[in-house]
């Protein structure tokens, strides 16, 4: 009995690169946002997406089609990327991340008016807790109880930053 | 006010305090005002594009991790296997450095215990082992396959030539099953605690 050629997961769980380079390229693109708004740096948002491709090879086998595959390797990218945060942030103070917007705007920037900075560059200024927080559950759609458990906090820790990222976000949208 | 405003706003208030917040609203402008910017920026950030290409290829690079079998505790684990594999080759090196001609003393008496041991062990890691190596990269099952195979050579090699030897004395083949069974018992514990993890 031969396997369906289509089947790119299943061939990519056994091994076959090809396949596997044949998902990468159809997920690139929403796993390199996904990185890009949890870090809000593109050289990071580029490493992370080769570590969460790189880990979904290494996990391939436990993928039991339970859910989408998308669903799947989006999960593993969050959770690539909340992990290396966590490991990282007792080495190094990020260069943006601040509870003040204002820090965020960015000098010879003079035709943005209050209503010219749009909503994904001011979603990239946030404190880093409050925009994972954001892109999880506004953007990506994730309930409280689901980033509780990706970030390692409190459901209440996750509204709590919920709310502080809109707050921050209306302050600057609408100034 | 700003968490029963934001729960609201995502209709997740709850029903009792759903009127309160209602009868708030129908008097207060500032209120209303910021439940309509809540929605706003909901329903933007609901539009933000779900797909973002990156400048650049990455594809290159993940394909080079992959080759070399990078991961994050993978990396330790696939180089604990190739100590492993690296100690029975250096094994399988002195065996082949034997004299045929060695002198054989008798069998210790736990020798046939110590091996059944091993065997058993093998036999307990191995079952435990193909419950979960789906849950292994197909890149670690293939290495874990390669560097078991070196290791039962090396295992057979050894017992064939102790099984040579009518007196099956031989000490430093006898050591050389045990250092090779050791460590393929100990490369399946890996695996099976990698598969775990």
């Amino acid at each position: 009995m031969h396997s369906d050629p289509t089947d790119l997961i299943g061939r990519a769980q056994r091994g076959d690169r090809a396949a596997f380079e044949a998902l990468y390229r159809a997920h690139v693109g929403r796993v390199y946002a996904l990185c890009l708004r949890l870090t809000a740096d593109a050289a990071q948002a580029e490493e992370r997406t080769q570590d969460a491709f790189v880990r979904a090879w290494e996990r391939l086998g436990s993928f039991r089609r339970e859910s989408a595959f998308a669903t799947w390797l989006y999960r593993l990218t969050v959770n690539e990327v909340l992990r290396r945060r966590r490991s990282e942030r007792r080495r190094e103070q990020r260069v943006v991340g601040t509870d003040d917007p204002e820090a965020f705007e960015r000098p010879g920037d003079g035709t943005a008016g209050a209503m010219g900075v749009d909503l994904e560059r001011a979603v990239a200024a946030l404190p880093a807790g409050a925009r994972e927080v954001f892109v999880l559950h506004d953007v990506e759609g994730y309930r409280h109880e689901e980033i509780a458990k990706l970030t390692g906090v409190a459901v209440g820790t996750s509204k709590a930053q919920l709310f502080r990222a809109r707050r921050l976000l209306r302050k600057v949208l609408n100034r | 006010m700003e968490v029963r405003l934001n729960e609201y706003a995502d209709g997740t208030l709850a029903d009792r305090d759903r009127a309160g917040v209602e009868a708030h609203l129908a008097e207060c402008a500032g209120c209303r005002a910021a439940v309509a910017q809540l929605r706003d920026l909901v329903a933007g950030a609901r539009t933000l594009p779900r797909s973002v290409e990156p400048g650049r290829d990455l594809w290159s690079g993940i394909a080079t991790r992959i080759a070399k079998g990078e991961t994050g505790s993978g990396t330790r684990w696939i180089r604990v296997a190739l100590a492993a594999a690296a100690v029975i080759v250096i094994a399988l090196g002195l065996y082949r450095l034997l004299p045929t001609s060695t002198d054989l003393d008798r069998p210790a008496p736990g020798w046939v215990a110590v091996d059944a041991d091993f065997d058993r062990a093998t036999v307990e890691l191995t079952r435990i082992l193909a419950t979960q190596r789906d849950r292994l990269s197909p890149e670690t099952v293939a290495l874990l396959e390669r560097n078991l195979q070196v290791i039962d050579r090396a295992i057979a090699e050894s017992r064939a030539a102790l099984a040579r030897d009518s007196g099956a004395a031989n000490t430093e083949l006898r050591e050389l099953v045990a250092a090779a069974a050791r460590q393929k018992v100990e490369l399946l514990r890996w695996a099976a605690r990698l598969a775990e993890s």
